[in-house]
């Protein structure tokens, strides 16, 4: 694992005129890593994520994605980065195929090229046979493969996920789950995503962080590969980040 | 892999029943529109018995003009036509512009707001007056009277349309770092086709209507302009025989753009409220 941190927040606050989200807040994300970012509501994941998106700046400090400025150099992460969100933000008129290779004709890559790209990224995310079906023609799940599918078939370095799978119920949100974190791995992408489930965050995350309102990081842990297939060290973690987070773990999507 | 293929064979098996195609039922409003065609006869035939012929023709009288102005009219059936069409595209695509322009440029949408919203408010009246002033041609008068009345309603739609954009959707897109001409490309252009579409079939009954009385006031040609020869010569039955063919071309229009909208929203799925 290449240790350069793809994501580094360096002492960031984030204030909306009286109101602070995020204060003085350390972060690094390393090349390689899946890392889950759990908070009560209001704790700020949604502002962190929106100014690693590029989508609004810090008050103060400095957040670097890939070596740059994603508010200030918004163009410059143009192919390095993607997102998928709590919900699929599909375009009705297009079909799987046609969203899936959005980003690639965002990119510049031919008709050609882009289809070609998109359904064999279709099939990796285990969507087959669906290429040519409209939006209100898929599942929940199927909908949200297609969004996965169209984040990752721009060979990101760094996958974003804004609650991804908080909207599905739980045997297709386990299943995608799954499914993502394997290709994240496979792929060696850089992956941070925001949740409000603890078990997701145990099953999926090389390292967990959990921020409380007002005072950054709460708990930061890593999960080995060891530590992982250990349900009694699991469950102790479960615990300290449902402490952490004050029983706050909910399926509702976050502020 | 037998635990992967259940996660999918969960993803799939809330697949949602396949939409109903939008299907075509042709016989679904030609029965009313026949039973409503055949009492309006009726009362015509019942019209002319009490009245003169140079008040209320009798039916078949008015179906004889229709054939004889169907074949030796039809030039001006064709002019008119073709006025139409090309003012009526104009009007769509400097609409759209417009449009887009005001939804995508915050600094010069009040402008252009404003200059839309005072042309609303001109009469139509007011236009042919000063088209007939201004232009020496008729072409250009009825092209210019249907383009300034039609614009504001496809600008004030599509306008509303980028309005509508969900920001959800120009979220996901921006998460790709596109420039203006993908934004527009990929979403808003898309996004605005149900609203053109609205539009024109809003406007295009209205358009014919204008465009008769364009021809009426500023042209010798076209049908308004035949309308109001016969009129001039008592020709009562050829005055309801040009309504007939306007009457017929209005519906045959509006078949048009119904068959335009199936095709390129063929990715709508058909709501039904019960």
């Amino acid at each position: 694992m290449n240790a350069d941190p793809i994501i580094r927040l360096d002492d960031v606050s984030k204030a909306y005129g009286a109101f602070t989200v995020a204060e003085h807040l350390n972060l690094e994300v390393r090349r390689g890593e899946i890392v889950a970012l759990l908070g009560q509501t209001g704790a700020g994941k949604s502002t962190i994520l929106n100014m690693i998106m590029g989508t609004q700046p810090a008050s103060s400090g400095s957040v670097r994605v890939i070596g740059h400025d994603p508010f200030a150099e918004f163009d410059k992460l143009r192919g390095k980065l993607a997102v998928s969100f709590q919900t699929d933000r599909l375009l009705p008129w297009r079909t799987a195929v046609e969203n899936a290779e959005l980003g690639l004709l965002i990119l510049g890559l031919s008709k050609r090229e882009a289809r070609s790209r998109a359904a064999t990224w279709l099939k990796r995310v285990r969507l087959e046979g669906a290429d040519d079906k409209y939006v209100h023609e898929l599942s929940g799940g199927m909908k949200q493969r297609v969004s996965l599918a169209r984040a990752l078939c721009v060979d990101p370095e760094l996958v974003l996920l804004d609650e991804s799978f908080s909207q599905l119920d739980h045997v297709t949100s386990q299943a995608l789950r799954r499914d993502f974190a394997q290709v994240v791995r496979e792929y060696h992408k850089t992956c941070l995503f925001v949740t409000h489930r603890i078990d997701d965050a145990l099953e999926m995350a090389d390292r967990v962080i959990v921020l409380a309102p007002g005072a950054g990081i709460a708990l930061e842990e890593t999960i080995t590969p060891e530590n992982r297939s250990d349900e009694a060290w699991l469950s102790r973690l479960h615990d300290r980040i449902a402490d952490v987070m004050g029983g706050e773990e909910e399926d509702a999507p976050s502020a | 892999m037998a635990q992967q293929s259940s996660g999918l064979a969960a993803d799939t098996a809330m697949t949602p029943k396949s939409t109903p195609t939008p299907q075509t039922r042709p016989f679904e409003n030609i029965v009313p529109v026949a039973v409503v065609v055949a009492l309006l006869i009726a009362a015509m035939q019942v019209g002319s018995y009490f009245l003169p012929p140079f008040v209320m023709p009798a039916p078949k009288a008015i179906f004889s003009a229709t054939i004889e102005i169907l074949h030796t009219e039809y030039r001006h059936i064709a002019i008119t036509a073709l006025r139409l069409l090309v003012a009526t595209l104009f009007a769509m695509s400097f609409g759209v512009l417009l449009g887009i322009i005001m939804g995508m440029f915050p600094r010069i949408r009040p402008y252009l707001q404003s200059l839309v919203v005072i042309d609303t408010g001109i009469p139509a009246l007011s236009w042919m007056l000063l088209a007939i002033f201004w232009f020496s041609q008729p072409e250009v008068r009825i092209f210019f009277i249907l383009s300034v009345i039609l614009v504001p309603f496809y600008a004030l739609n599509v306008y509303d349309g980028i309005r509508a954009l969900p920001r959800d959707w120009v979220d996901m897109i921006e998460s790709f770092r596109p420039t203006r001409q993908h934004v527009l490309r990929y979403l808003i252009l898309p996004h605005i086709v149900p609203y053109i579409l609205t539009t024109t079939k809003a406007v295009i009954g209205y358009a014919v209507r204008m465009a008769i009385f364009a021809e009426l006031v500023a042209s010798a040609v076209g049908i308004g302009s035949r309308m109001s020869l016969a009129q001039s010569m008592f020709r009562i039955d050829q005055v309801l025989g040009w309504t007939v063919i306007l009457v017929i071309a209005n519906l045959l229009l509006q078949a048009s753009i119904n068959g335009i909208e199936k095709l390129l929203l063929k990715w709508r799925p058909e709501a039904e409220v019960r």
